[in-house]
């Protein structure tokens, strides 16, 4: 009773808003760069931002604006887009358990990119019930934004503002590995979980550097599944 | 854009937006109803943890990789750990994270 009775949803929105902060480290150079190269294959702005409003799935969106621009088939280009987008099927039942039910996820859960999945699966099992809808909203919108107004500033002055400023598209995307570093880092109190944690981080980091990293994200943590069974029937096998 | 052009993209938003929505709303279901599941399935439990695992991975590579800014990422991965091991929370050690980083390119860069 009385969590309800302090429970403000403006409060917790605000709460979920401060605590994505750390994301736009990631988000803002990024949508910068996808403005750029968007501007630079031939998208207007307006075009830009419209892609990144409606998409809003970074890896695809420079997918399918480098190959329209290539002169791929559309039919190929939305095959292509859609294939890379299929991990974000494990979000959402992951977070199902955690949320309430509510008419609204249909048009809220457009904003489940990677970065806002691993910062709701950390935060919402720490927050009260009544609290979660408001801090995804605010976590998820304030995401968004960014991630569309860093579209159109990079579309209309991102060739200026990466030459102004060239170490800071290096330095502020660190924001994310840290950020990913300190909700994994409590699963290390486990060996288990440890090793499972580090396949799968090693995995995704070798797979991204041979090129692979839109295929990254699902194979890795499928590696580090295995590893996770194996370990445990390992164990079982030893305390036989 | 052309006609054919919006249309991609909108068939692009709406297809990703159903994979993101619809598992979600499909889980939630059947979450104590009483002919599905009371718990979340154990192997979804654990790949969750495992994406963040994955998506750390993949978001440590630099953005322009070079032996510099792989030093820069250890060390600066190296503070956000330490601060984390000291405050257990998450702004602080991201902001110390990215200033050691920031730090080392810089002194690098001069």
């Amino acid at each position: 009773m009385s969590q309800l009775a302090s429970h403000s949803p403006g409060r917790s929105a605000l709460q979920g808003v401060r605590e994505a902060i750390p994301l736009l480290g990631g988000y803002i150079p990024v949508a910068l760069s996808f403005g750029l190269v968007a501007s630079q294959a031939g998208f207007s702005t307006l075009e830009a931002a419209a892609i990144s409003t409606l998409i809003y799935a970074g890896a695809s969106q420079f997918l399918f604006v480098g190959m329209i621009a290539t002169g791929a088939p559309l039919w190929l280009v939305v095959a292509m887009t859609l294939l890379i987008n299929v991990r974000h099927v494990v979000y959402g039942p992951n977070l199902a358990g955690l949320l309430p039910r509510s008419r609204h996820w249909p048009w809220l859960m457009h904003g489940l990119t990677d970065q806002v999945f691993a910062l709701a699966l950390t935060r919402l099992p720490q927050l009260p019930d009544v609290k979660r809808f408001s801090w995804f909203v605010g976590a998820s919108l304030l995401a968004w934004g960014a991630w569309i107004v860093g579209t159109a500033v990079g579309a209309t002055a991102g060739e200026a503002f990466t030459a102004r400023w060239p170490l800071l598209g290096e330095i502020m995307p660190f924001a994310l590995p840290a950020l990913f570093l300190t909700m994994v880092a409590p699963r290390f109190t486990d060996k288990r979980w440890a090793a499972a944690m580090s396949l799968t981080i090693v995995a995704a980091l070798g797979l991204t550097l041979v090129g692979g990293s839109n295929v990254a994200i699902p194979l890795a943590a499928a590696c580090g599944a295995l590893c996770f069974y194996t370990v445990k029937f390992q164990n079982k096998r030893r305390a036989l | 854009m052309s006609t054919a052009l919006w249309f991609a993209v909108v068939i692009c938003a709406l297809g990703t937006l159903l994979m993101r929505v619809v598992p979600f709303l499909w889980m939630q279901r059947r979450l104590n109803s009483e002919t599905g599941i009371n718990n979340m399935p154990q192997w979804l439990g654990i790949l969750g943890p495992l994406m963040i695992a994955a998506v750390l991975g993949v978001s440590i590579v630099p953005v322009n990789p070079s032996a510099i800014s792989w030093v820069a990422t250890a060390i600066g991965l190296s503070a956000t750990l330490l601060v984390w091991w000291r405050l257990r929370s998450l702004g602080w050690p991201v902001a110390a994270g990215v200033a050691v980083f920031g730090l080392v390119e810089l002194g690098a860069a001069l």
